[in-house]
């Protein structure tokens, strides 16, 4: 193990994604804002509680998902991305890291970015909103682990991407809809009996649904099977996308 | 004692079917300024990148001071620094916080990175550039700084992929000024280069590559000893029947009024000719010494020049 390499490599992720503030941390908070205006404070009045909590409160452990999802992925998908088409990712395969070092930062990077956007979203909610923190333990790992599971996810996607287009398709027809689909905005109790059955097999659906729990102490789903399969999205990820990365494919010639 | 570079039965094939290296022997001892000299698409890169761990060879090994670049990537890599052809930097970062993250990724504690780098860009004067990024840079100033940090940790062997092709006179001078001192440090250094007066300049050794095969490999000297360019043209008035005699034991022709004679180190010889031809009664005109060239050697061995 290259202990040095390695938390230098990961210094370089996190100071990149820091530096690039205005692409990587305000965008998800401004979004936030305006879904806790428009969706809480203004339409929500009319849709009333929903398993005893109100609407707003209800949305916000989903906007920190979504954000949490949305800027793991983009992160290690982008960076690595970049890193190959501005032939710049060689500076780092000559170097005594190994694939799996590598792999590893890349995944750490999106989940430090996934990890920070997801607290900030909470941090509005809990400025903006009488929201209070039912199990704070329980937020943390569960941000660290939906974040660890979309750093892999973007670097899977950021080894077999052919152009930018394709990492932002997967966002566009894929990702987006999941995270709606997934609960964000609603109770699955709340969908016709059919939809509600086909939302059971998006993993998605539990992510949301466990940080709800941990957040608010209400979920649709039990934590505990949602900590499982945010879990195995994680290790899945991590297997795949490294074990590419190492074997060089589409990296190395 | 063990080479700073082995290279044994070195073949490599592209994924796209094509054969790069064909079985490439090489050994570079430490200490070493070697030149690996041969036209675009030779080999060069990919024999470098196999090295440097950019390319995954389809058989034979390298090794690394002892260490082969495949199962002991970690120690070889740690001895080598890379300045590649192309100048692509990571464009997130000023250059002097690169060079730091680029020794930190090689295992350098930051404290030891941060004063190297002073160092470092002090010498290759880029002090003033050190908050800049690179895509800031002028091409010469980046190669400077390309080569500045593939020093950053310190390795004990330097390669550089084609270090001079698109710099400037001056730059180029300084750069060879700069690699010399590094190799009399005591820096073994490997470099490609399709620059013919570049090798005979700087290597100790060169070897000739093309199509996937070292065709030949020595001293620059010595390889150019075996060609026929060294000799003398000797301009007279007139050809006799005493001049010929004269001559005798030399490989030598007449046209024109002109005698070439083919001789090594014609320099060595040239009073005692031009006093042979004078007693035999000849009015020499003029004399003009030729060496052969590394061109010389290349064409010779491949058949085609280096820029072909």
């Amino acid at each position: 193990m290259n202990n040095i390499g390695f938390m230098t490599f990961v210094l370089r992720e996190l100071k990149r994604f820091l530096s690039l503030y205005n692409q990587t941390l305000i965008p998800g908070l401004l979004s936030t804002v305006l879904y806790i205006v428009v969706f809480g404070k203004s339409l929500g009045s009319r849709i009333g509680e929903i398993k005893g909590t109100s609407y707003m409160d209800y949305i916000i452990p989903g906007l920190a998902m979504m954000n949490v999802i949305t800027n793991a992925y983009s992160n290690s998908a982008s960076s690595l991305f970049q890193a190959k088409m501005m032939n710049f990712l060689d500076d780092i395969l000559i170097t005594p890291l190994s694939g799996l070092e590598v792999s590893l930062g890349y995944i750490m990077g999106g989940a430090l970015r996934g990890f920070i956007n997801g607290v900030l979203v909470l941090i509005i909610g809990l400025l903006l909103t009488d929201m209070t923190l039912a199990h704070p333990v329980l937020i943390l790992v569960f941000l660290a682990v939906v974040g660890w599971a979309f750093g892999g996810a973007g670097l899977l996607v950021g080894i077999i991407a052919k152009s930018f287009e394709n990492i932002q398709v997967l966002v566009n027809f894929f990702l987006t809809p999941l995270v709606f689909l997934g609960g964000v905005f609603y109770s699955i109790d709340m969908l016709p009996p059919i939809w509600r059955s086909i939302s059971l097999f998006n993993p998605l659906y539990y992510m949301i649904n466990g940080l709800r729990y941990a957040v608010l102490g209400v979920s649709d789903s039990s934590p505990w099977w949602s900590l499982f399969v945010s879990v195995c999205a994680a290790i899945l990820f991590t297997l795949i996308s490294a074990t590419l990365f190492t074997r060089g494919f589409r990296i190395k010639n | 004692m063990v080479p700073a570079v082995e290279i044994h039965d070195l073949h490599k094939q592209y994924a796209g079917g094509v054969v790069a290296l064909k079985g490439i022997n090489l050994t570079v001892p430490v200490g070493e300024f070697f030149g690996l000299l041969g036209p675009n698409g030779a080999g060069k890169t990919t024999t470098i990148g196999i090295t440097t761990g950019l390319v995954r060879p389809s058989g034979g090994f390298v090794k690394v001071l002892g260490y082969d670049v495949v199962s002991q990537y970690r120690q070889s890599r740690r001895r080598i620094g890379l300045a590649a052809q192309e100048l692509n930097f990571d464009w997130f970062f000023p250059i002097e916080e690169l060079m730091i993250l680029q020794a930190g990724y090689y295992g350098v504690p930051r404290k030891v990175a941060r004063q190297r780098t002073a160092h470092l860009l002090e010498l290759f004067g880029l002090s003033g550039k050190r908050r800049v990024k690179p895509r800031e840079l002028s091409g010469g100033m980046k190669r400077r700084f390309q080569i500045a940090r593939s020093l950053v940790h310190d390795p004990e062997i330097l390669i550089l992929d084609e270090p001079t092709a698109g710099v400037d006179v001056e730059l180029r001078r300084m750069l060879w000024s700069y690699l010399t001192q590094l190799n009399q440090e005591g820096k073994t250094i490997i470099l490609t280069t399709h620059y013919i007066e570049e090798a005979e300049k700087l290597c100790d050794r060169v070897a000739i590559i093309d199509h996937g095969r070292i065709i030949t490999e020595g001293s620059p000297q010595k390889l150019m000893a075996g060609q026929n360019g060294d000799g003398l043209t000797i301009t007279i008035d007139s050809w006799t029947e005493q001049t010929a005699r004269a001559l005798e034991g030399y490989d030598f022709n007449f046209t024109d009024g002109h005698i070439r004679i083919l001789i090594p180190q014609p320099e060595l010889r040239l009073t005692e000719i031009i006093n042979q031809l004078t007693s035999a009664g000849a009015l020499v005109q003029d004399v003009a010494i030729s060496h052969s060239t590394l061109e010389d050697v290349f064409m010779e061995l491949t058949g085609h020049g280096i820029d072909e």
